[in-house]
């Protein structure tokens, strides 16, 4: 067992200032009352000293007893116990069986002689029941056997409340207000003396041996028992703490918190009531009282009295915390908690803690580290300039004083081993991301930010960019530094660009791309500058790296300028001129920004339109160079261009059509014939130019798209007279008309159609045609009739309901109110509503609502 | 300090393992111990209520302090070794006496410790050496023996115990579920006896604090019951 010192010997009175050289002499009983001390002698003596406490610059403390006086009681027997009573001034001595009152100053007897008598041992009651400043409550064991009386001491008289009987004879006493703890012959017990139930506490036989009855607090009391035990009971007769370990022999117990202190003839031992470990061995020969009183615990062989002075319960933890003894050391702060003023106590538990976590940091015990620092609301700042460089150097930090540890730095923690090191460095990483968004930070973010990102960096860590993304207080010119030095220049212009300082940190990134300066963080880097570009708000730097991302690659490079966020756009966009005018020698990436400006923000301006179908048209010339190659297929430019032709209105038909002219591009120059609504030359291409009699008849459906029935019939009209003017020598035109006619045939004017055809043709071959016209025909015939009808039943309904209503006269007199208005009618002219209500014309016009429902009313 | 909620006793004959299986529960290993001086007790954290549990001495010269320890206390382990037959009958004849105190609702839970070092507790325990097969067992019988005590020997005993409280055995719970067979070296069953019983306490917490704490200890309401049961045995 690790011992700790809490408690001091020191000497109280000398033998000398007692007995001189009269041997004979002993002490018998000792009282402590503030700086009254008392001794009684074998001879009948009472002494009477003051008590002088000094501590000396070593921080020991030491006692000056100097004698009052001394007075005899008058008897030949020896003074048993001594108590003071200080409210009533009073000293109560035992001696010859009989408890007299004397005056605690003058130890003279107070005039009246008030006394109890038959008394063999007396306690007081320290949780008195009366609750009468000037009265103490007595209990005694009589010389009576088997009883216990109850009195009340007054300043001169004494008064017997109680006596009750016992089942055994009683050998020692305690009381707690109607509570006494008793031992007896055999056993201890709890007795109510005001009830008179009792309650078996354990078994003990104080014939063999003396018998401790101790009270130690509200309601709970320390007994000696078996083996040596130092026992715990409350009066309810149940232990709450465990028992302390005693030696067999002990004489005496007294309690001074956290500890209980015990006496036997060669020792004097200290136990914690915390954790009922023995923590101190003092020798001490031939004592034979120990006692405390108000806290202040006494010992005293026969001869001489001596002082117990315990060390402050702060100078015996950091004693255990030198010597590494966490545990211990928070279980005594703990324990303390209740002894020391509450502010006092916090701020010495929270530097026990911290103090605590670096024990166990310095052993690598993190878990435990942590939690200690956490409730010990450690500045983080300590923990971090343990590590070196990595507080800010512009951090105001100084380690507390006196220091909360004895490590210089982390090289001299670890002694230099680089495994441990690294972990230290890990904890501190960990640690430093839980506590950065507490409220343990605030007031140094920085440092903490700082130190964080050091660590990170040192490490190689992922979490180094998190932070810098992140909001958060890295300091720049510090930072910096430390990421230069690890080559972390990605997350410098992370850094830069979070300290608004994107021009740097794009010159960082171009330079990595470029390969000027090495950095792999990451491997689409490029696409970043591009990305982080087109969200830039400062333009001069898009201008300053359009030409670097768009020589990288066109396509990706121009997103800068197409993939801006649209609610950007309104207050800083870019001049489309301007972009336009530096695009030119990128022409992949011109195209792309046209497309954005004519399809994505659809910009209805002439030249935008112009230049991106000229620039369609330019590369499908170039896709392909040799002209009439009919099978060709339709690329992907062509698609776009045909597309931009039939759907935009805004380019240059004229400009186009003199482009396209001899390149051999068929449909596009129909189209744009189209534009012009030059139909009829449309087809004439597409029919005899391009040969292509499906595009011709959907050329008739697309261009008439969204128009009204007459100019589709126009169209198809004019597709037919084209195929019937090739005259019956080129039947495959006969076939197209042919078949025109009979799959389109409601879009024909039928009488119109029927002159044209050649009389050659057998009705035959127009069956499809004929029948479809027919149907047509013979269908909406109907269909008018039907409307006809329903018609004409709707106003024979309105014809009737006017009737009904002009059925009856309206009597229109004074008494009748306008319902919108409440005035009466001063004109016969007036509203009626279908539902009967009256109003005047002018209130009717200027609501149209039936005053008293919300459909539009009817006037009558 | 924090005030327990409620308490829990562990008794049993010396060596029987008692602090053995507390320790292994609440450090959650197996250290060589010394015999108990007196008592020891630990404070457990279940959910939101605080245990005390009780670790008693087994010698004979500590025996008084037992029905102190066992004032009041929601339940009592009963604790035999499982290879020494003497140490359950002294759980009957030594330990049941000490447990009047008990609160009346008390819970008994009956525990033969040390299964390790039986032939059956072997073949649980995977930790124990591969050397030692089933059928060479006879030639290992210095380190394993057959039980002594087997279980329904307990729940025979925790019948008696229903009849000596003069408990119906329908308002308890059923001797199989408070009979376990345990080992505070491999740690067999020592969490499920535990846990098991803290479960079991928890209602009684509740029905202690709806009750509301008894402020002032009226002391006679602990004799009374006995007085009563006296009353109707005579
Ligand atoms: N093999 C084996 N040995 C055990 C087991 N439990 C306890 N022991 C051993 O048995 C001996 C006694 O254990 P303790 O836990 O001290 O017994 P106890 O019941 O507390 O004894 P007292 O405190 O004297 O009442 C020790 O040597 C333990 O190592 C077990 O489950 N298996
Ligand atoms: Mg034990």
């Amino acid at each position: 067992m690790m011992n700790i010192k809490a408690f001091q010997l020191v000497s109280a009175i000398e033998r000398e200032l007692l007995m001189g050289d009269k041997d004979r002499i002993n002490i018998e009983c000792v009282e402590c009352c503030g700086k009254n001390l008392y001794v009684g002698t074998n001879d009948c003596f009472v002494y009477h000293f003051l008590l002088e406490e000094k501590t000396l610059p070593t921080g020991t403390a030491t006692f000056t007893a100097t004698k009052q006086l001394h007075r005899h009681l008058g008897f030949k027997k020896p003074v048993n116990e001594l108590r003071a009573a200080s409210a009533l001034n009073r000293l109560l001595v035992l001696c010859d069986n009989s408890i007299t009152l004397v005056n605690m100053m003058n130890l003279e007897p107070i005039p009246t002689g008030a006394r109890i008598k038959g008394a063999v041992t007396f306690a007081l009651n320290e949780n008195p029941v009366s609750g009468d400043p000037f009265c103490v409550e007595v209990c005694i064991i009589s010389v009576k056997r088997r009883t216990i009386q109850m009195f009340m001491v007054y300043e001169d008289r004494v008064q017997i409340v109680k006596e009750v009987s016992t089942p055994e004879q009683p050998f020692a006493v305690a009381v707690d207000g109607h509570f006494l703890c008793l031992a007896l012959t055999t056993q201890y017990i709890i007795l109510n003396y005001n009830t008179g139930v009792s309650q078996d506490l354990f078994p003990y036989c104080s014939e063999e041996k003396r018998p401790i009855v101790k009270r130690i607090g509200r309601q709970e009391f320390l007994l000696a028992g078996p083996g040596g035990l130092g026992m715990f009971a409350t009066v309810a007769g149940i232990s709450q703490r465990a028992p302390v370990h005693w030696s067999e022999n002990v004489i005496g117990a007294a309690i001074c918190f956290p500890y209980v202190i015990a006496l036997d003839d060669e020792f004097i031992t200290v136990h914690s009531m915390l954790d009922q470990q023995q923590k101190q061995t003092l020798p001490f020969k031939e004592g034979h009282i120990l006692q405390d009183f108000e806290g202040r615990v006494i010992v005293a062989t026969s001869k001489g009295v001596y002082i117990l002075v315990p060390l402050p319960l702060e100078k015996q933890i950091q004693d255990l915390l030198a010597s590494h003894r966490v545990e211990e050391a928070l279980v005594l702060a703990k324990g303390a908690r209740r002894n020391i003023p509450k502010d006092k106590f916090q701020v010495m538990y929270r530097r026990i803690l911290q103090q605590a976590g670096f024990i166990q940091f310095a052993q690598l015990q993190f878990l435990e580290a942590k939690e200690l620092f956490r409730s010990g609301q450690l500045d983080v700042r300590e923990l971090i300039s343990l590590y070196p460089f990595l507080l800010p150097t512009s951090s105001s930090f100084t380690r507390s004083h006196p220091p909360l540890h004895e490590y210089a730095d982390l090289n001299q923690l670890t002694q230099g081993d680089q495994e441990k090191m690294a972990q230290c460095k890990r904890f501190l990483m960990s640690y430093l991301n839980e506590v950065r968004s507490t409220e343990v930070a605030n007031g140094y973010k920085e440092d903490i930010d700082t130190a964080l990102l050091k660590l990170y960096a040192e490490a190689d860590h992922d979490s180094l960019l998190d932070l810098l993304v992140t909001e958060n207080f890295c300091l720049l010119t510090d930072s910096a530094v430390w990421l230069e030095k690890y080559k972390k220049y990605f997350a410098l212009g992370l850094l830069y660009h979070y300290n608004n300082q994107d021009a740097a940190a794009l010159q960082l990134w171009v330079n990595i791309v470029n390969g000027d300066i090495h950095d792999s963080t990451r491997s689409d880097l490029y696409e970043y500058v591009v990305d982080f570009l087109t969200y830039c708000l400062d333009q001069e730097l898009v201008w300053k790296y359009a030409d670097w991302v768009l020589q990288k690659s066109e396509e990706v490079g121009v997103q800068v300028f197409t993939k801006r966020p649209l609610d950007e756009q309104q207050k800083n966009s870019f001049n489309p001129d301007d972009v336009i005018n530096c695009l030119k020698k990128y022409p992949k990436a011109l195209v792309k920004y046209l497309e954005y400006l004519v399809i994505d923000r659809r910009l209805q301006k002439e030249e935008y339109h112009t230049h991106l179908a000229l620039l369609y048209l330019e590369e499908v010339l170039q896709q392909r160079p040799s002209t009439n190659d009919k099978c060709a297929e339709v690329t992907g430019m062509q698609a776009k261009l045909r597309n931009l032709l039939q759907k935009s209105d805004l380019y240059r038909v004229h400009f186009l059509i003199d482009k396209i002219q001899g390149t051999g591009l068929h449909m596009e120059s129909a189209i744009l014939h189209g534009k012009l609504e030059e139909h009829e030359k449309a087809l004439h291409i597409l029919v005899h130019e391009l040969k292509d009699l499906s595009a011709a008849e959907d050329y008739c459906l697309w261009s008439s798209e969204g128009r009204d029935g007459p100019y589709r019939q126009r169209l198809f009209h004019t597709l037919l007279a084209i195929y019937l003017s090739a005259g019956a020598s080129d039947c495959e035109l006969v076939v197209a008309a042919v078949d025109l006619l009979n799959h389109h045939a409601t879009e024909f004017d039928a009488s119109q159609v029927l002159q044209l055809l050649p009389d050659t043709w057998s009705v035959q071959l127009l069956c499809p045609f004929l029948t479809g016209v027919m149907r047509h025909s013979i269908h909406t015939k109907r269909m008018t009739q039907v409307a006809v009808g329903l018609a004409k039943s709707e106003n024979l309904i309105y014809s009737y309901d006017k009737m009904k209503l002009k059925g009856s006269s309206i009597r229109l007199s004074d008494k009748k109110l306008c319902q919108m208005c409440q005035n009466p009618f001063c004109e016969p002219v007036f509203v009626r509503y279908p539902n009967g209500r009256l109003v005047h014309t002018h209130c009717a016009a200027s609501r149209h609502t039936n005053p008293n429902s919300s459909s539009p009313g009817n006037r009558t | 300090m924090k005030k327990p909620d409620v308490k829990i006793v562990l008794l049993g004959d010396v060596n029987v393992g008692k602090t053995s299986l507390l320790h292994r529960y609440m450090e959650r290993r197996f250290q060589d111990t010394v015999s108990t001086v007196g008592g020891a007790f630990y404070l457990k954290q279940w959910r939101s209520y605080n245990i005390s549990i009780w670790d008693t001495a087994g010698r004979e010269q500590f025996h008084g302090l037992g029905s102190m320890y066992c004032r009041g206390a929601a339940a009592v382990i009963l604790t035999y070794d499982v290879n020494h037959l003497q140490s359950l009958v002294e759980l009957e004849d030594r330990f049941l006496g000490l447990t009047d105190t008990a609160s009346t609702n008390c819970l008994f839970a009956i525990v033969g410790n040390k299964v390790d070092l039986t032939e059956e507790g072997a073949a649980e325990d995977q930790e124990k050496e591969e050397g030692c097969s089933r059928e060479a067992g006879s030639s290992c019988a210095s380190a394993k023996v057959s039980k002594q005590v087997k279980l329904e020997d307990a729940v025979a005993l925790y019948k008696k115990i229903l009849k000596y409280k003069m408990l119906e055995e329908k308002d308890m719970p059923a001797a199989e579920k408070m009979c376990f067979e345990t080992s505070a070296k491999t740690g067999y069953n020592v969490d499920h006896l535990f846990e098991t019983l803290f479960d079991m306490v928890v209602p009684m917490i509740l029905q202690k604090r709806a009750e509301g704490p008894p402020q002032t200890v009226d002391i006679s309401n602990y004799k009374q019951p006995k007085q009563t049961k006296s009353g109707c045995c005579a």
